[in-house]
């Protein structure tokens, strides 16, 4: 079958469909947000396994990386996974739930809903990582 | 277009309109044209105003001019609607960018192929028929009980251009394809085993990400979103009793 | 007309549903132990023993990672299949991502085995 635009590469048209909510309504908003957060989640996952490696290094190699991630650069990186983490979960909630059919009419009022308790947990959140 | 006064101030719009004719325009590009517009211009109207007096080779497709064929579906500054009554002044701005629907091969200009929209809709058997919501006032004439009006679906490809899924996968159903789909499945046209193998697999009710997208541009009040979501939770149940049942 | 193998594959969002409900607990109890009650916010490798060295906590632990792993493979295949794949790539990128995901849990698993069977002689 024919591909939709021919003119546009397949990046830019992948990029356009997927990762672009301007001009679009707050379901197409927590999609693209669910998808970036979903992609980087992934990438933090892979990367945790490999740090936590480090673990086998005994108390010497352990203890002396995790003295180097509390620098505030590391923090900041936290909240901005905590964040991710929020967004995410809070939203895939609400695709479960609409996805059973259940508040479709009303999904955009609970994607902001939940988005306001994001906040508000990443804000406690970023609390504790700075204040721990 | 010249009715000063009547319908407000006339007000002059650029509109920017994306070109592409296979050899001839090709790559695609943008013409620049000025039209005069009051309250009521639509964009369509525009167009016509466009084709008629300052470029002739212009294509786009119309014919009912008031929502009702689904024909004129286009992007407008970046958001799906029928150019019949999308009226110009409401587009936010003096430079309004006109572009055929996406998730549908271009043809020439504005006109897109909508065989890819009729592969995935026409498949979900769309022959209902139903009570109008409309003229509740109006006299019937004798012998007819009441007035009927066709499904909602005016099958004019906005949601699939709006969705993010179709955009990238022309194999998955779409909106108006399941929306469709789950109308056969709720009048009964259609056995829920014989809906059900249309839409349970990769290309189909799963590969719906719940954007809403689609409910949000459509002009005819289908909701296609909040449908393929209900056709999603009856997969989900059957899916569960048939687990439970060791089916 | 459709291959039997692209129905088998049907009804992850299933899966992804469930998944998703647990890790909303498993995630925010693995957040919670290992970062908000510890005092600085990272255990010391003698904490991480302490821990760890609990059989139901490395058994929560490893469930932890099973449904993470899969939830993340699946979400990635989902991504994936949003692009125009034949039959073909789909069953190529479901078996890298079924690869991906046994690597990521055999060695999860075999780093909290390592680390109950240090805490447990220690």
């Amino acid at each position: 079958m024919a591909m939709p635009m021919p003119h546009k590469s397949p990046v830019a048209r992948v990029v356009q469909a997927w990762f672009n909510p301007l001009k679009r309504s707050a379901g197409f908003l927590a999609f693209v947000l669910m998808r970036i957060t979903g992609i980087g989640l992934v990438v933090y996952l892979l990367l945790h396994m490999v740090v936590i490696g480090n673990l086998l290094r005994g108390p010497a190699g352990w203890d002396s990386l995790i003295q180097t991630m509390k620098a505030p650069w590391v923090l900041a990186l936290d909240v901005v996974l905590i964040a991710g983490i929020l967004i995410h979960m809070l939203n895939g909630l609400r695709v479960t739930i609409i996805g059973l059919g259940f508040g479709t009419q009303s999904h955009k009022g609970l994607f902001w809903t939940l988005m306001a308790v994001a906040l508000l947990l990443l804000v406690y959140s970023g609390w504790l990582v700075f204040s721990k | 277009m010249n009715n000063n006064g009547l319908f407000g101030q006339n007000k002059t719009i650029t509109l920017k309109v994306w070109r592409y004719k296979p050899g001839t325009i090709d790559p695609p590009r943008y013409d620049t044209f000025q039209v005069q517009a009051n309250a009521v211009t639509t964009v369509l109207d525009a167009l016509e105003e466009i084709r008629a007096t300052q470029d002739g080779t212009l294509l786009y497709r119309h014919s009912c001019h008031h929502a009702s064929c689904g024909t004129c579906g286009m992007r407008i500054n970046g958001r799906e609607q029928l150019g019949c009554v999308a009226r110009l002044l409401e587009q936010g701005g003096d430079v309004v960018v006109v572009e055929p629907l996406a998730a549908a091969p271009p043809i020439a200009d504005l006109v897109v192929d909508m065989t890819p929209f009729a592969g995935h809709f026409a498949p979900a058997g769309m022959r209902l028929v139903r009570a109008s919501e409309f003229n509740a006032e109006a006299e019937t004439p004798p012998g007819i009980e009441r007035f009927s009006r066709y499904e909602d679906c005016i099958e004019c490809n906005l949601c699939l251009s709006a969705c993010p899924v179709a955009n990238t996968n022309p194999a998955f159903i779409g909106p108006a394809g399941l929306a469709a789909a789950y109308r056969a499945l709720v009048t009964g046209e259609r056995s829920p085993a014989e809906v059900f193998a249309d839409v349970d697999h990769d290309n189909g009710v799963w590969r719906c990400h719940s954007a809403m997208e689609c409910s949000a541009v459509c002009p005819s009040d289908v909701n296609p979103g909040h449908k393929i979501m209900a056709l999603r939770r009856e997969l989900v149940v059957a899916k569960v009793k048939r687990f439970f049942k060791g089916g | 007309m459709r291959s039997i193998e692209e129905k088998r594959r049907s009804g992850t969002w299933i899966g992804q549903a469930i998944t998703g409900v647990l890790l909303v607990i498993l995630l925010s109890l693995h957040m919670i132990v290992h970062h908000f009650v510890v005092e600085g916010g990272l255990r010391t490798y003698e904490q991480v023993l302490d821990y760890i060295g609990n059989p139901l906590v490395v058994t929560i632990e490893i469930l932890f990672l099973v449904v993470v792993t899969y939830h993340a493979m699946v979400g990635v295949r989902a991504i994936l299949f949003d692009l125009p794949l034949n039959e073909r790539q789909k069953g190529l990128v479901t078996q890298v991502l079924t690869v991906v995901g046994v690597i990521i849990v055999g060695w999860g698993v075999f780093l909290a085995l390592w680390l109950f069977r240090m805490a447990r002689m220690a």
